[in-house]
């Protein structure tokens, strides 16, 4: 016979939110923004190849922070999402909220039913058009759901970074200040990011029907200056 | 329909097709052997940095259901699809197609090949014809960025996928088409001559093919012209088109509807 120990649930929550954030905390962080013309993701990333931010759909980008397997995982789910919802009815009936809800009860299910808790905190961002507003949602690793209104930071020291941005952009700014306010709310005051070291993801409207672009080296230098 | 989260032992991978038939989102196909007649004309002919395309604009029922069908659809930025048979089944084969496309490349973050694209086509081709009578054949021409050449593949009915080298066409106006295309392809045909001569073989078969629209100078319907090429997929103008069968049509009307006896 197997004994069980009676574990007060608000002990198995603080447990599980004290492991989750843990694992969390071991990444970089990102920041995600709107501009004055669309949405910038940024993200402090040494590798070239494994990315933290994506394309989703036509005007939705994904961000994700801790383990990298686990967000690689909503992000194809989110994407299969979106053509499948798209291809069912129509390019336009893609809505990032939609989206956002379903990431936000697929974590709070393995928050409180899972083996273990999603070591993952995440974010969905919209471009506006004329029928839809720019958005950006934050999913925290236990479901919880934040509709963020100019910026959402993601990771362990989000606090110190949103405090950051926060004092140095009031208003929508261009692409580059944005982009620069960002970057050295990721740095902090101590130290500079290298140019190789960051991901930058943009969605932004030039004519196309995906409006997402991933900046390359050059191009974030060249915003950065 | 829920967030698609799949165990990494079943996941569908970056095919939207796998993945549209695992969550049923492709409806299921059942036993047929009755086959309907593909009422079309779409020709691709490679030249020197690319290839042109021109379809007919016509859908044929037991009459004409519409004159200004578009049968040459972008896949993506470096790829054309051209569908002949049932309309159904092949505007429902060039959105599998350019959704496919995009989304192995939001799923990889690289685009697929042109022969990755052109085989796979081949099972969802294999899989409507043999199970329908609902019949599509298609037609793929690319710029094939790594070779940096334009290349066309042709597909047999069960969904054999082959290269050609020179020119392809399909639908029912496929004699007349290829009668014209033999006599007037050679290997270093410039754009221009390629459109020319892509033209001449549409208004061939658009004078013998009951099904094949040809130039409909009443209405101002003209055949749809592409090329593919390092600069993408890109249309010619309705009006450069007129102007192209307005010229063969000129000197067919001179000669009394006789080729001449040389390729014009």
């Amino acid at each position: 016979m197997t004994n069980y120990f009676y574990v007060a649930p608000e002990q198995l929550i603080r447990d599980r939110a004290e492991f989750a954030q843990k694992g969390i905390a071991r990444g970089r962080s990102i920041v995600g923004a709107i501009f004055d013309n669309g949405v910038v993701l940024v993200a402090e990333n040494p590798s070239a190849s494994l990315f933290k931010i994506s394309e989703i759909y036509d005007r939705i980008a994904f961000a994700g922070v801790g383990k990298y397997n686990e967000f690689d995982r909503l992000r194809e789910a989110g994407i299969r999402w979106a053509d499948s919802t798209g291809f069912t009815y129509s390019r336009g009936d893609v809505d990032v909220r939609a989206l956002a809800n379903y990431y936000a009860q697929h974590l709070g299910d393995m928050f409180t039913e899972g083996q273990k808790p999603l070591e993952v905190e995440i974010l969905v961002a919209q471009l506006g058009n004329n029928t839809r507003p720019t958005k950006l949602y934050r999913i925290a690793y236990e479901g919880t759901i934040s509709d963020e209104p100019r910026f959402a930071v993601l990771g362990g020291d989000a606090e110190t970074i949103k405090a950051r941005f926060e004092a140095s952009e009031d208003s929508l700014e261009s692409l580059s200040t944005t982009l620069t306010n960002a970057v050295s709310a990721l740095a902090g005051p101590d130290r500079t990011i290298d140019v190789g070291d960051l991901e930058v993801g943009i969605l932004e409207d030039r004519g196309n029907r995906r409006t997402f672009t991933r900046l390359n080296d050059d191009q974030v230098s060249e915003l950065l200056r | 329909m829920g967030l698609p989260l799949f165990s990494a032992s079943d996941d569908p991978g970056p095919s939207f097709f796998h993945f549209a038939q695992s969550t049923g989102l492709t409806p299921p196909v059942s036993n047929s052997s009755a086959t309907s007649a593909h009422a079309t004309t779409v020709i691709a002919v490679r030249y020197v940095g690319g290839v042109v395309m021109v379809g007919d604009r016509q859908a044929t029922g037991n009459y004409i259901a519409s004159r200004d069908v578009r049968k040459i659809e972008a896949a993506d930025r470096y790829t054309a699809i051209a569908i002949s048979g049932t309309a159904a089944r092949g505007i429902e084969f060039i959105r599998m197609a350019q959704l496919s496309f995009e989304h192995y490349e939001k799923m990889t973050d690289t685009a697929l090949s042109l022969e990755g694209k052109a085989n796979y086509l081949s099972p969802i081709i294999q899989r409507n014809n043999l199970s329908s009578p609902l019949l599509v054949l298609p037609l793929l021409a690319g710029w094939d960025s790594a070779l940096k050449v334009g290349r066309i593949f042709e597909y047999d009915g069960a969904g054999g996928c082959y290269e050609r080298f020179d020119f392809s066409t399909i639908g029912s106006g496929t004699p007349f088409a290829e009668g014209t295309l033999r006599l007037g392809f050679n290997a270093e045909l410039d754009r221009d001559a390629a459109i020319e001569l892509g033209a001449l073989a549409m208004y061939e078969a658009g004078d013998n093919d009951p099904s094949t629209g040809g130039p409909d100078f009443v209405r101002n319907l003209f055949p749809m012209i592409v090329t593919i090429s390092s600069e993408g997929f890109q249309e010619l103008a309705p009006d450069d088109v007129a102007e192209r069968f307005r010229v063969i049509n000129e000197r067919r009307t001179q000669s009394g509807g006789v080729a001449g006896g040389s390729l014009r």
